[in-house]
């Protein structure tokens, strides 16, 4: 079993202003862990501990109780940080610099040499596509071309973990198209990325892994293929259908729907040789037989709504 | 913003300095023989008068910068980006210091050439080693600033400079000519006057003098352990503040 990437065991964190008597969990018992070379989604809503759960693998602060390992180092630990690349959700710049001088400084602080921090910012500038502004000031640049130039950044030191916080915030559907290719990309060259996402869809094309979090509590964590998995119906879609045919769909729990394909009947894989058979015999064509995934988005709901006590 | 700030109120001393230049080159042209030493009396107290100021300023202003520049970082957050790097947060804290002290060496440098430039105006000589008026600034500068970023790594920024200003007000008010206290607080005073870097230690008024017969002789030994006391008192204060930033949480919220 390979070293896990990141490992959250029994990590408790709580928020408290001691002044106002005020106490706020933000992470209660959370364990998890990220096995390297996955992309990991982690997912769940407004305040339910993403960014607390960064904070903590990054060493921004510190857990009460618990324990995390990051690379197999504690967090914040230079050995760790060698390895990271971070994109925070609303990433601060050094307004003055421009997009050169901020990678040659984060190069520096990376500890690499500079004529490999230099060959390497053009490639970079190109990759998150950046070229023709890298004498302007970040200050002038646009929300998405900070975040493009985030990615720059965090990608600087060749990191064999990338924690990406909200990595598509700002960007446009391009710009997002860039972002799936490139983390394909990570994934073919064995990294590890961790990213935080509102965007299911994104999220459910290019995640390998799914952690679930909500109130401070992983609530559901698995592979994305398991959780969304194939369930125990399947779709039939055929050139059209019969009354009595449409009887029986709904005496066995089925339904039917018109589309401008066709017909789409679902029904339990128990009974689809059933129904592909009437539909033969009633001189239908079948188009397809397709297994019923649920989407991510559905998990979601399903699983946040629930724990909510929303159905 | 703050830095607009730190650049208008330097503007603003810069110009309260110049403006003084006008009765030191009245005092000149209007110098005889006859009334040479009244003059030389005007001169050596507005001279000191003015590089009280700037050097007091220069106090202030070390606090300042140091509880700025962690606190700025802090507040805008560009410390994460930082911190998200393989760089320690004592080499962090240590990196905003130096860079701070860097800035008073040029303060004091200027302070340097003003000091002579202004007795020069006035037609005299400051007898007084000038290593000394650049080395004991430098100790004092260094205490305070240290001060700031020990206070600004555990308190508000507005406690901080709270804090920074009130022991530089305390500091004139325990300083030679300043406003005599109540005889049950005499005590006080001068415990005080002995303490705080900007009085007895690390003031210059120990070695600078306009008058080679007024001029107070130290010998190295004394220099050594003066200024050994004011580096040891700055170190412990930043070793202070390294260990506060260790624990501290690097997200304003």
């Amino acid at each position: 079993m390979p070293t896990p990437a990141i490992e959250f065991r029994e990590v408790t964190k709580v928020y408290r202003q001691r002044l106002r008597g005020l106490e706020v969990p933000a992470l209660t018992h959370t364990s998890f862990e990220v096995l390297p070379g996955e992309i990991c989604a982690f997912l769940g809503p407004n305040g339910a501990g993403k960014t607390t759960s960064i904070n903590l693998l990054l060493g921004f602060f510190y857990a009460d109780f618990g324990d995390i390992r990051v690379m197999g180092y504690q967090p914040g630990d230079v050995r760790a940080k060698r390895q990271i690349g971070f994109l925070p959700e609303n990433f601060a710049f050094y307004k003055y610099l421009t997009a050169v001088r901020l990678l040659r400084f984060h190069g520096g602080l990376a500890n690499r040499q500079k004529g490999e921090t230099a060959r390497l910012i053009p490639e970079l500038l190109a990759q998150v596509k950046l070229t023709g502004y890298e004498r302007l000031k970040i200050g002038k640049y646009s929300r998405g071309m900070v975040q493009r130039l985030g990615f720059a950044q965090a990608l600087l030191a060749d990191p064999q973990l990338l924690v990406l916080d909200e990595p598509t915030s700002g960007l446009d559907p391009t710009g997002r198209k860039d972002v799936r290719e490139l983390l394909a990309t990570l994934r073919a060259q064995g990294k590890t990325v961790f990213l935080s996402s509102h965007l299911l869809s994104e999220v459910e094309q290019i995640c390998d892994r799914v952690i679930i979090i909500s109130r401070g509590r992983v609530i559901k964590s698995g592979r994305m293929q398991e959780l969304l998995g194939v369930t125990d119906r399947v779709e039939l879609l055929a050139t059209g259908t019969t009354p009595e045919l449409e009887q029986r769909v709904q005496e066995l729990g089925g339904t039917t729907a018109r589309n401008e394909d066709g017909v789409l009947i679902t029904v339990s894989v128990a009974y689809k040789r059933e129904i592909a058979e009437s539909l033969w015999a009633a001189n239908l064509d079948v188009l397809h037989i397709l297994p019923v995934r649920s989407s991510l988005e559905e998990l979601y709901l399903q699983t946040v709504g629930t724990e909510s006590g929303v159905v | 913003m703050h830095n607009r700030l730190i650049v208008l109120v330097l503007i603003l001393a810069a110009c309260v300095v110049l403006l003084t230049l006008f009765p030191l080159l009245a005092a000149k042209a209007a110098s005889t023989v006859s009334n040479r030493e009244a003059m030389e009396a005007m001169v050596l107290e507005e001279v000191s008068g003015v590089m009280s100021f700037v050097s007091g300023l220069g106090s202030v202003l070390a606090a300042w910068c140091a509880a700025d520049a962690l606190q700025s970082e802090l507040r805008s957050g560009t410390v994460l980006a930082v911190m998200a790097r393989p760089v320690r947060r004592w080499e962090f804290l240590l990196g905003k210091y130096l860079g701070v002290m860097l800035f008073m060496f040029c303060y004091v440098c200027l302070m340097f050439c003003m000091s002579y430039l202004f007795v020069d105006i006035a037609g005299m000589r400051i007898h007084a080693a000038p290593w000394v008026l650049v080395v004991y600034p430098m100790v004092r500068y260094a205490i305070y600033a240290g001060l700031a970023l020990c206070l600004a790594t555990l308190v508000h920024p507005v406690v901080t400079m709270g804090t920074m200003l009130a022991l530089w007000i305390l500091t004139e008010t325990v300083g030679p000519g300043a406003v005599a206290w109540n005889a049950k607080l005499k005590w006080l005073k001068t415990a005080l006057y002995y303490f705080l870097p900007s009085t007895n230690l690390f003031g210059e008024g120990r070695f600078l003098s306009l008058r080679q017969a007024a001029l107070k002789q130290a010998t190295w030994s004394d220099h050594a352990i003066t200024l050994a006391y004011g580096l040891d008192c700055a170190l412990i204060l930043v070793l202070l503040a390294m260990w506060s930033f260790h624990y501290r949480s690097l997200r304003q919220d």
